[in-house]
């Protein structure tokens, strides 16, 4: 059978020939435990722990008790967030080949094996060297007491004052200023140094810091700023020669916010406060089984197997010929449990107008087997090299090319064998689901109609549009065929504060844009509706006398009509709304 | 699927897949959520032999039990007349529900903070204040299976009400509820802290009138790479509470505020400006119309009479809609009489029937418009991670060393 794995090593298909063979000759070969394929060694390189050796390992770690790690390994992704709001992704490999580059700043191409190890949350400077690790207590924005001169005498020494306040005297933060503007004449002539000279320093090997001392001592209105303002100056000088950046984990958050940030539109604009609702009012935790449709590139689903943990399902939906967001869902360096709990399901399963009238087959039902499972299930693992594979190993020139060759194939097993059928899929499809969320390009309603017999009754449901006018149809549809209970359709205004000694105040920029949500509970579809008899309804309403205790209106226009007691406590919620329409209207009559 | 598989690892199976079911009928002492409108909700453990009682009528116990979840009771008494929903409850929906003790931190900014806290299953969490327990819960969700949540308040009868309620929850193996004050106020023989030991917690979130105090603390407990949150509706609070993050040695600060905008849902029909010129020297017809906005139905159309059950967009206006639909009809015969008795129409008057849209200037749309208000308690967040380097017990260290 052909190998479906898009593994670009070119001994595939050569690997695939020798499968069968290697399934047939397990059976006898197995005690025959081959050193140098068990896997076992490579574990720790590549980060994820596919297989255990042959040897019955009872204490086995539960592997979903494991928090992700505080420092970086080889092989995760990780945000480079610069001071002035750049944020970069970066991965960080100690070797590699290809044409992605491990991070690319300022259109130039770093290292990034100098990063394996290392904290996170630790400081990188942009140096000529690449990226280099600061010490612990540096800060993204470095001390500007190193550039100036202390002005005061109790300027806050402590290392750890990780602000670039002004070294105003702190017991008394005012926001006079001895100094302000009035005298300043803008015109452009106050630096001395010019570009060239600053291209001469740095090829020089001056450091940024010193290019920035140097700056300021050539500028003639620096002593003139106001204290903020030499503040303000310093860190634009700094963000300018002495680049610094702080190294992130990737988490849903993390992610989202870069990618928002690098292009919005192919999010459809989901802000990360929008992800961060769906994730809460879907209400999502480790042991559902969710079903996802999304075009947002993958990121609702990775943030979404961060959220379980490695416990339950995503049956995140797909079309074309394969899932295509594995670029983002590795960004977020899921575990192997939490990635082996997306399971990729083909839009054609669920959206397809003949479900539900095909029954689908089942393993053992009508005669009709699950060929792919039955294949999967007969491939064992430690498995036995062939001998040509041997041979071509042995061709290898250096261990780590053996080793690297090994673990490829190590990985392309574990993908074999955790790969499911969509027999499988099917399967899983007829338990109910506890919780649908959409957030794709496609029509709202069109979208959710067709899933929500796949979700089970009193299970809320999310759907994330980037317009509001599309949702507004949905709604209307579920309270139409009262389909859903507690709908909300809502969008969200997020703001975010400076919030420093002095100069509090709202950013310069703020994101107006997020996306809309319609979030809703879905009714049981046989007890949800339980309508009274409707005449037993116009009886009960003749009797009780309407909402709120009002009789009914007399059809001759008296003044009863239009009056508005026993209405009670109403909430108002527009203004010029349905009151004064109806009293024009009935008066005018 | 179970979880013994774990032996099998030939198996194509390597992980169990953990998928927990979910039980669909009402059992006896299970939490229902009671949903009698958007603004009204309430929580029962479901009694065989209790009553429920609401301003739409008598509900009993009984008549829950054996249901599935999401479906619609009629009351027992008034034969059937009112109704309500029974449905699943969440951490929101209980968040809505609950007896408020304090106030409670509002959904949007309970699900922004469990975001931004990357919070995921079994980690070790902190909490402080408890409150009404609402916080708790959206926690509870997220660390669960076997995660744990440390809980602190300072309030005695808070403290115990909040720990009947998670164990009638059945969430009692997943919290610790502490009666202690992690700023150190109360001359408890604590000195403040959360009393966990160095680097104990993946994540602490702080709902305290003075935050700063609970800071060095929270350094203190948090593991390498640990996430601070801290809620303060004061901007003076917020303030403080970043001086002391600093000086404590946290980074990668943010502040934000995030309010909740909701739109009513409403289908309506824009009427073409008024044409009709004025007839010399009479009066103004009374067919003209004064508004243009006419509401078809404002999406309650699932109203049935005599109880208060009103749909989301419903809010005041699905109190307006029965009225909608019983005027529309009396609208309707007035029109016609008018017409009939040849008094003034014009063309864009009001007296005509809801049929007229058969003129095909008329553009019938469903359309959005805001709450009036923006519900919701606002706050300023406040996000940080903790500095890699060793923090020192601030209860050991000697009384100049602590912050005022």
């Amino acid at each position: 059978m052909a190998d479906n794995t898009t593994n670009t090593n070119t001994e595939t298909p050569h690997e695939a020939n020798v499968v069968n063979q290697e399934q047939t000759t397990t059976e006898t070969e197995s005690e025959q435990a081959d050193v140098s394929s068990t896997p076992g060694d490579n574990n720790d390189e590549n980060g994820d722990a596919t297989t255990t050796t042959n040897e019955e390992e009872e204490d086995l770690p539960d592997p979903l008790l494991a928090q992700p790690a505080s420092y970086v390994r080889e092989g995760d992704h990780v945000l480079l967030i610069f001071a002035d709001g750049r944020q970069i992704f970066a991965h960080c490999v100690k070797s590699w080949k290809g044409k992605t580059a491990p991070v690319k700043i300022n259109k130039r191409t770093y290292t990034t094996a100098n990063l394996v190890g290392l904290p996170y949350g630790t400081v990188l400077e942009l140096g000529r060297g690449g990226l280099v690790p600061l010490p612990e207590g540096e800060d993204v924005l470095p001390d500007p007491s190193a550039v100036l001169n202390p002005l005061e005498d109790d300027v806050d020494t402590d290392e750890n004052t990780l602000s670039p306040a002004p070294p105003v005297n702190k017991k008394a933060p005012s926001i006079e200023q001895v100094n302000d503007n009035r005298n300043l004449v803008d015109n452009n002539t106050s630096q001395k140094i010019q570009a060239d000279d600053v291209q001469t320093l740095r090829s020089a090997g001056m450091e940024g810091s010193a290019i920035v001392s140097a700056m300021i001592e050539n500028s003639s209105t620096f002593q003139n700023k106001t204290d903020f303002s030499k503040a303000k100056y310093i860190v634009r000088k700094q963000m300018k020669y002495q680049p610094r950046c702080r190294m992130v984990r990737c988490t849903a958050s993390s992610v989202c916010a870069g990618m928002y940030l690098k292009d919005p539109r192919k999010l459809m604009n989901l802000r990360e406060d929008t992800l961060a609702q769906m994730l809460s009012y879907s209400n999502v935790s480790a042991g559902c089984q969710v079903l996802v449709v999304e075009t947002c590139l993958g990121i609702v689903t990775g943030a979404l197997a961060q959220r379980l943990g490695g416990y339950g399902k995503i049956l995140s939906v797909y079309s074309g010929q394969q899932p295509s967001y594995s670029e983002m869902i590795n960004k977020f360096n899921l575990s192997f449990p939490e990635h082996h709990s997306i399971k990729w399901v083909h839009s054609g399963e669920v959206f397809s107008d003949d479900n539900g009238r095909v029954t689908p087959p089942t393993t053992n039902e009508h005669g009709v087997k699950d060929l792919e499972k039955m294949e999967r299930e007969m491939l064992k693992w430690p498995c036995h090299l062939q001998d040509h594979t041997r041979a071509y190993l042995g061709k290898m020139s250096t261990l780590r090319d053996q080793k690297e060759f090994l673990a490829k194939r190590c990985a392309r097993f574990a993908r074999k064998l955790t790969r499911h059928t969509p027999t499988e899929a099917r399967d899983w499809l007829k338990r109910p689901c506890d919780s649908v969320i959409i957030a794709a390009r496609y029509d709202p309603t069109a979208t959710l109609l067709p899933l929500l017999p796949y979700l089970a009754p009193s299970c809320p449901f999310v759907v994330f549009c980037e317009f509001l006018e599309p949702l507004t149809e949905c709604f209307r549809e579920l309270q139409r065929q009262s389909l859903a209970i507690n709908l909300r359709l809502s969008d969200t205004w997020m703001r975010e504060y400076q919030v420093l000694p002095g100069r509090t105040h709202p950013s310069m920029t703020m994101s107006q844009n997020g996306g809309f949500l319609l979030t809703g509970i879905k009714l049981c579809p046989v007890t949800g509706k339980n309508e009274l008899d409707e005449k037993l309804l116009k009886e009960l309403r003749a009797q009780v006398g309407g909402r709120r205790g009002r009789k009914p209106k007399q059809r001759n226009g008296n003044g009863e009509s239009g009056t508005k007691n026993g209405r009670g406590k109403k909430k108002k919620g527009g203004s010029s709304g349905a009151p004064n329409a109806k009293r024009t209207r009935v008066n005018g009559s | 699927t179970s979880a013994e598989d774990s032996n099998e690892l030939a198996d194509g199976k390597l992980y169990p897949e953990h998928v927990l079911p979910t039980p669909p009928i009402i059992e006896a002492n299970s939490l229902v959520v009671v949903f009698e409108s958007f603004d009204n909700l309430n929580f029962v453990y479901a009694t065989p032999g209790a009553i429920f009682s609401n301003r739409n009528g008598h509900f009993a116990h009984n008549d829950f039990i054996g249901k599935p979840f999401g479906c619609k009771i009629r009351s027992c008494n008034n034969r059937g007349l009112g109704f309500l929903y029974l449905l699943r409850p969440t951490p929101e929906l209980w968040a809505r529900s609950l007896n408020h003790r304090t106030q409670i931190v509002h959904e949007l900014d309970a699900s922004t903070i469990v975001f931004y806290l990357h919070l995921r299953p079994n980690m070790v969490v902190c909490e402080s204040g408890t409150g009404s327990g609402a916080m708790s819960h959206a926690i509870l969700r997220t660390i669960a299976p076997k995660g744990r949540l440390h809980t602190f308040e300072f309030n005695q009868m808070r403290a115990e009400r909040a720990r009947e309620e998670f164990a009638k929850n059945k969430c009692d193996h997943l919290v610790t509820v502490h009666h202690r004050d992690v700023c150190g106020k109360v001359d408890d023989g604590t000195k403040g802290g959360f009393g966990l030991g160095p680097q104990a917690a993946h994540a602490i979130f702080l709902d305290l009138p003075e935050p700063w105090l609970a800071v060095p603390h929270a350094a203190y407990a948090l593991k390498a790479n640990g996430r601070l949150a801290s809620y303060s509706p004061c901007v003076e609070q917020t303030q403080r509470t970043i001086i002391a993050m600093r000086k404590a040695g946290f980074h990668s600060f943010r502040t934000i505020e995030v309010r909740l905008r909701e739109h009513f849902v409403d289908e309506v029909e824009l009427e073409l400006p008024p044409k009709a010129k004025l007839p010399r020297g009479e009066a103004t017809s009374g067919a003209t119309a004064a508004s243009t906005v006419r509401f078809l139905s404002t999406c309650a159309s699932t109203v049935s009479g005599g109880s208060t059950m009103v749909e989301h967009s419903g809010d005041d206006t699905g109190a307006e809609a029965d009225n909608e639909l019983t005027e529309a009809e009396t609208a309707e015969t007035e029109a016609t009489e008018a017409i009939g008795a040849g008094t003034t129409t014009s063309d864009g008057g009001t007296g005509t029937s809801p049929g007229a849209s058969s003129n095909g200037k008329r553009k019938r749309m469903v359309c959005a418009r805001p709450f009036a208000t923006m519900r919701g308690h606002t706050a300023f967040l406040t996000f940080c991670t903790v500095g890699n380097k060793l923090h020192p017990n601030p209860n050991e260290q000697s009384p100049s060393n602590q912050i005022s």
